[in-house]
């Protein structure tokens, strides 16, 4: 089909789709105005209370959240949609890494360009709808109780940002965009399916309406931290998730500009190509731009978690956090740090060993404030006098020694003349797969096993399956991450659908690796299908929530 | 816990940040160390004549969708190489990289990498980077892109072949 029959088609499913969504909108307002006017009938102030008071759900996983306004509605909402966005980019993931098993092209033989799509939805996916999608929902889940919110106004403009995220994340998906996710413009702007794919500039702006949403969110949240918490907790007292969350909020304001200017001349340049193109410019100007939004996105990506293991170790050690204060600055330390460093993503594009000596410094900065975070975690276990192995504090264990890992890969790589080794290797997929198959992923998943009882209205889950579903989680991303490290540091290129038969015993162990990854993601699912199908046994309370207290040796899961 | 103890593990807290901190600096000075080094060489943009050092041997390398092409000129004059590139050991060769477009694709951005030789750089259009390098063992090594460049970036590779 030409690029011309493909827009045609593209229009076509896109204005169905929107007849469809409005569908749902007007039967969502319909909806909506009849329990607005039973509200009102009873003096309620909004339709959301009224519907807390009557149905007693709004904690716990149901379509109910998808209308209600309030914070947790919303947190409910984003965690749901991140968790299916999570299965889709995971299928994506395991698909192409089974596809790798020959070191020519046998799975997408003919079609390898199906390879780099599922790369490139794989990758944005993960990044702009699991780990944004789930620290968000995790942030609007828990501060209420966390803050004691004086009000919980502006659910509207959550919910609004949440519709537009998830439109953004939907057009990524349909735009079958095969360019990179960092987007490097002269490919981005080849709009063939021999370039960035046909359908980029969907992308382009699915991505702009990802960031307007996370904004939104974004600026509700940091808000209510400031100006909607309780009186009686002032910020010194503010429990550590509600800093990290603050941070990360912080952190993402000040760059997503970057990301967005950038993507709006991107959009500008598919019609008239003057600012990336251009004979007065240079490509490098756009990933320059890119990585000044693109690093600090990294660190979005882990920090809401490290505050929520400051949450969760406390939960099973019965003791403080060993230093809140050092806690406190390190999160903090990471915020400016994160805007220097973004030059490590281009060391060998020409910048010359001055610049190159400079983010390579910087990057080694970096080090501090996370071995600090690290000592944290392991200063409060040392002075614990017992610790409650369970499923959660068995998945923050292992995301610390996966951080620890994950780390000292990345300082390596952060090494000038390493750099020139490991730059463009699978070197750097298995170090930040070790950072977020560890933290990212395994963190949410801690939090949502200890939010249980509250998102399924009182049920438990089955302690054997979800054992079986961390166990494969640790072992299956450690065997893949290493057998991409070793193979990267001799040379395995990345993102590609073929490789040098010298490389196939390291791509094969990644395989072995990620199938373990993805089969016990569906121990994951077996375990909520389960415990939603059985009758509710336990009270809808957890212990995350609990923030001022530490359960100690009973409870707590 | 004691206060005592507790006194105790902060002293341990401290003596490890202290620790790696002493390994942090030692890896810092390693870095400004090693790329102070003459046969130290990262990807440069090229901007006067003086780019390419004395006795060492200029190859043009242009990427485009998807190969590699080299050309270099010796005793028999001006070689062109696609994909594949043969020089000769302990001599020095400076990699003046650049991109263009191809017969009717785009001029976009490569990354050439030769990871036996710790040897990379970006191909970036309008930009000439330069590279120096010298082979010091005999053999066949490998030649890639590692910068995602469309559809047939994986087969954007190569040999490097060394003879003596």
């Amino acid at each position: 089909m030409s690029s011309t029959g493909l827009l045609i088609t593209a229009s076509i499913v896109l204005s169905f789709f929107f007849i469809f969504l409005f569908l749902l909108y007007y039967k969502y307002l319909s909806v909506k105005t009849e329990v607005d006017v039973a509200a009102n009938n009873e003096n309620y102030y909004d339709y959301s209370s009224y519907l807390i008071d009557k149905k007693k759900t709004s904690s716990a996983i149901s379509l109910n959240s998808f209308i209600m306004n309030d914070s947790k509605s919303i947190g409910i909402r984003f965690l749901i949609t991140s968790i299916v966005f999570f299965f889709i980019a995971g299928t994506f993931g395991v698909i192409m890494r089974v596809s790798l098993f020959y070191p020519h092209p046998t799975l997408f033989a003919g079609k390898e360009v199906l390879y780099d799509i599922l790369t490139t939805e794989h990758a944005i996916l993960m990044i702009y709808m699991w780990a944004i999608g789930s620290a968000l929902g995790l942030a609007y889940y828990l501060l209420p109780r966390f803050l004691k919110l004086k009000s919980d106004k502006f659910g509207n403009f959550s919910s609004w940002s949440y519709w537009i995220w998830l439109l953004g994340g939907i057009f990524i998906l349909l735009s079958r965009t095969s360019t990179r996710w960092y987007y490097y413009p002269p490919l981005a702007l080849e709009l063939t399916p021999y370039g960035a794919g046909s359908m980029n500039w969907l992308a382009v702006i699915g991505i702009e309406m990802i960031m307007i949403g996370v904004t939104i969110s974004a600026i509700v949240l940091v808000r209510n931290i400031i100006y909607e918490r309780s009186d009686s907790i002032p910020l010194s007292k503010m429990p550590l998730f509600a800093w990290s969350v603050l941070f990360t909020l912080i952190m993402f304001l000040a760059s997503a500009p970057f990301l967005m200017t950038a993507m709006i001349m991107l959009f500008y340049d598919f019609v008239n190509p003057v600012f990336f193109t251009g004979s007065s410019s240079s490509p490098l100007f756009f990933a320059e731009l890119f990585w000044t939004w693109g690093h600090p996105i990294v660190y979005i990506a882990i920090l809401p978690q490290f505050g929520l293991i400051y949450e969760i170790l406390p939960k099973f050690t019965g003791n403080k956090v060993y230093s809140y204060t050092s806690g406190v600055i390190a999160l903090g330390l990471l915020l400016p740090l994160s805007e220097l460093v973004w030059g490590h993503h281009l060391m060998e594009s020409g910048f010359g060993i001055e610049w190159g000596l400079f983010f390579s410094t910087a990057s080694l900065f970096v080090v501090i404030p996370s071995a600090i975070t690290v000592f944290n975690y392991i200063g409060t276990m040392w002075t614990a006098t017992k610790i409650r192995i369970t499923i959660p504090m068995l998945f923050v264990i292992n995301g610390i020694m996966d951080f620890v890992i994950g780390g000292i890969t990345g300082v390596i790589t952060a090494v000038l003349p390493l750099n020139e080794q490991t730059h463009g290797t699978y070197w750097v997929t298995g170090h930040f797969h070790f950072v977020f198959m560890g933290i990212t992923v395994g963190i949410a998943f801690a939090s949502i096993y200890m939010l249980w009882p509250s998102l399924t209205g009182g049920r438990v889950y089955n302690r054997r399956l979800a054992g079986w579903h961390f166990a494969l989680t640790a072992v299956g991303s450690m065997i893949m991450s290493m057998g991409w490290t070793v193979g990267g540091f001799l040379g395995m290129p990345r993102y590609v659908s073929g490789y040098f038969a010298r490389y196939q015993i390291y791509q094969d162990v990644a395989i072995i690796g990620g199938v373990i990854i993805g089969i016990g993601q569906l121990f994951f699912l077996a375990n909520l299908l389960l415990s939603m199908s059985a009758a509710p046994q336990t009270e809808t309370s957890n212990a995350l929530e609990d923030a001022y207290k530490n359960l100690s040796m009973a409870g707590g899961e | 816990m004691s206060d005592d103890n507790h006194k105790k593990k902060m002293k341990a807290e401290a003596l490890w940040i202290a620790g790696f901190l002493v390994v942090l600096a030692f890896t810092a000075g390693l870095n400004f160390y090693i790329t102070s080094q003459k046969d130290f060489s990262i990807a440069t943009k090229m901007t006067g004549s003086n780019s390419i050092p004395n006795g060492s041997i200029p190859i043009v390398v242009t990427g485009y969708q998807w190969a590699w092409s080299y050309t270099y000129y010796n005793s028999t004059g001006k070689q062109t190489f696609v994909d594949n590139l043969n020089i000769t050991v302990n001599q020095s060769y400076t990699l003046v990289v650049t991109s263009i477009a191809g017969a009717q694709q785009f001029a976009v951005i490569h990354d050439l990498y030769i990871p036996q030789m710790g040897i990379q750089i970006y191909a970036v259009p309008g930009q000439n980077n330069t590279i120096t390098f010298t082979p010091d063992k005999t053999g066949t090594f490998v030649i890639e892109c590692v910068e995602y460049c469309g559809y047939e970036h994986y087969l954007m590779r190569g040999y490097l072949t060394v003879v003596a």
